[in-house]
């Protein structure tokens, strides 16, 4: 007992920390969703319920489920690319594996928008890709690439990639190597054992990873602004039209809100889900 | 972000949600130090310079040349935005001088956060264009000089586009299907619609709204995308028909190899101008300095300087003849100012409710 109180007090400094610069702003958030606009444009808090009536309004559903939608694919499409590369790195890279994984990082100390609009110059018409599709012979005409819906999902990956990678990439390494061998042992073809031991084993990984890639993508307002066309308008997107074109902060605010609470039914799932799992583990 | 703080701020958003009613009424910004308005501004150096602009929008050597006639140091920070910038003027950051159009100087006075001059103190205001004389958004002359003014027209590539017609109809051109942009930007989108429908630019009647937004929404299906950034859009080839401003147009006659390719109308349904303009705030500390370099912007061989970096015009001597030399090859890039006469053709939504109108109408196209 003594000691944990002892280590509980390195919980403090994080804790202030997200209490000052985290939770306390997001309260001015919530403050601020039952405000209004006064006549020369400024926020007002006030104790209004307009904001949230309005963002329930049907225009923005289908914006909703476009986000939702994005967000899925960009889930399952950085599963299908990160699964393989962290296992990879995981069961083959020996010596070099941390250098790989770095290699992986590396890209994410430039920032996200601005590696989206080296995306542009790839995808554009007369783009780099383009450009080589074409000077290759291999078609008459570039392809679109650019402002279609795939544009999207495709910065949303690449954006948000290493965030699967990693976590899985962490339960691939804490993996009982035996118990594979185990699989191999009770006749389990390679395929029998992968889907039989090692992805039920690294099942957590896989989630964690799911919800830190599914969270961001669905707010992201980078992807759909700099690669999307007149189709692809996502919730993020509308929140910042909020705050910096209608001058909305209110509405802003409220959106956030509603998005956050959106969001949070989604963490709390994940939550529940391992907290079964690491329940099922200790019987 | 770490599953305990969500909860946690779930558990303390709900108490303090319930304190922030006691916040009931307060705007949301701190008090800004307006302790030096009604003073009498001289322009003589009294003190360093901060400046507040957009990002690329002033030759550099217009700053290093300042600082090294008068020995005091320029720097310069960046908005993307002018909402934010609004915002961080009151939340009392301290500049000595900021770049809004002309809605947000009308805005920016009204709140009172902005300095008074009087401008007949500047050597070469004789040369800045009388169009700026008491206009709607300054009628006392008090607060503003302008920076540069822009025309918002259709921009469009030669070879891959024919039979433009000098109207806003022309961004449905058959030739432009599926790569044609209209901007990102609500009054921008909206004002066309309107001058196609015979409306006022700035109509707030609902009806005649709604009756823009249906034509907005067919340019949509016709479109690539909504978008302020016509200068990549172009270069890039994505784009072949764009709604774009004029100086962005010279921008990317600079950057490509066949620039008479890239070609610019006015249109005659009308021609929405606008303005950034040059202001001091209420709070600036070297507001002396301040009066001095926007004369240095103003004086002609400076002004024709930063017009050759930047590619837009300046509404003053130097700058007017500069920009016409470097658009002669496309002439319709240039600004008529007889054009500015028309106050019609500027944006103007000071009513918050017909704002909102028109944010809802964009939303609504764009969510559609």
């Amino acid at each position: 007992m003594a000691a944990g109180g002892f280590w509980n007090r390195f919980l403090i400094p994080g804790g202030l920390w997200l209490l000052l610069l985290f939770a306390f702003p997001l309260c001015f958030v919530l403050a601020l969703s039952f405000g209004y606009v006064d006549d020369l444009g400024r926020a007002v808090y006030s104790t209004e319920l307009s904001n949230y009536g309005d963002a329930f309004d049907a225009t923005y559903l289908p914006v909703l489920i476009r986000s939702v939608g994005y967000a899925l694919a960009t889930t399952a499409l950085c599963f299908a690319i990160g699964y393989p590369v962290a296992y990879y790195i995981a069961r083959y890279g020996g010596r070099y594996r941390n250098a790989l994984i770095a290699l992986l990082v590396l890209p994410f100390f430039v920032n996200y928008l601005v590696r989206t609009y080296a995306w542009v110059a790839l995808l554009a018409d007369e783009g780099l890709v383009n450009t080589a599709v074409v000077d290759l012979g291999l078609r008459d005409e570039g392809l679109r690439m650019i402002n279609t819906p795939w544009a999207v999902i495709g910065g949303l990956t690449y954006g948000y990639l290493v965030f699967m990678i990693l976590p899985v990439y962490g339960a691939l390494e804490r993996l009982d190597r035996s118990v594979i061998e185990a699989g191999k042992d009770l006749y389990g073809t390679p395929l029998q054992t992968f889907l039989h031991v090692t992805l039920p084993q690294t099942k957590q990984g896989i989630l964690a990873g799911a919800v830190l890639v599914f969270l961001p993508s669905v707010g992201d307002f980078v992807a759909a602004q700099l690669l999307g066309g007149p189709d692809t308008y996502m919730v993020g997107n509308l929140i910042q039209d909020q705050f910096f074109a209608a001058n909305n902060w209110p509405f802003g605010a409220a959106l956030t809100v509603v998005m956050m609470i959106f969001l949070s039914i989604w963490m709390f799932a994940y939550l529940r889900s391992a907290a079964r799992d690491v329940r099922g583990a200790a019987i | 972000m770490s599953d305990l703080s969500r909860r946690q701020l779930l558990q303390a958003g709900a108490g303090l949600a319930l304190a922030g009613y006691g916040l009931s009424g307060c705007t949301v910004s701190r008090q800004v130090d307006r302790s030096t308005a009604g003073q009498v501004i001289t322009p003589e150096i009294d003190g360093d310079l901060l400046l507040y602009n957009w990002a690329q929008y002033m030759d550099p050597a217009l700053k290093s040349g300042f600082a090294e006639k008068y020995g005091v140091e320029v720097s310069e920070v960046n908005f993307d935005n002018l909402e934010a910038m609004v915002v961080k003027l009151r939340s009392g950051a301290q500049y000595d001088m900021i770049w809004p159009s002309t809605e947000y100087v009308a805005r920016l006075a009204a709140e009172g956060l902005l300095a008074k001059f009087d401008r007949t103190l500047l050597k070469n205001v004789d040369g800045v264009s009388s169009f700026y004389n008491e206009g709607w958004w300054d009628p006392e002359n008090e607060y503003s000089v302008p920076y540069t003014y822009y025309t918002t027209g259709i921009a469009w590539r030669e070879d891959e586009v024919s039979g433009m017609t000098g109207s806003w109809n022309d961004l449905l051109n058959p030739d432009g299907e599926g790569r044609m942009f209209i901007l990102d930007d609500f009054q921008e989108a909206i004002g066309e619609a309107n001058l196609i429908n015979g409306y006022d630019l700035n109509t707030e009647i609902p009806e005649e709204l709604e009756v823009s937004k249906q034509t907005l929404l067919a340019q949509k299906e016709f479109a690539r995308g909504f978008s302020t950034n016509s200068v990549q859009n172009l270069v890039s080839g994505s784009a072949v028909l764009h709604q774009a401003w004029n100086g962005d147009i010279v921008n990317v006659r600079n950057q490509v190899d066949e620039p008479e390719l890239y070609r610019y109308e006015t249109c005659s349904e009308g021609v929405p101008v606008g303005t950034d303009f040059m202001c001091i705030p209420v709070n600036a500390r070297s507001p002396g300095t301040a009066m001095l370099f926007m004369d240095w912007i103003i004086q002609p061989e400076n002004a024709a300087r930063n017009v050759r970096w930047n590619g837009y015009p300046q509404p003053c001597d130097g700058g007017k003849e500069q920009f016409a030399e470097l658009v002669k090859e496309e002439p319709a890039i240039d600004v008529n100012i007889e054009e500015l006469s028309d106050t019609a053709m500027e944006y103007r939504l000071d009513n918050p409710d017909a704002r909102r109108l028109w944010t809802d109408v964009f939303t609504e196209v764009k969510a559609s």
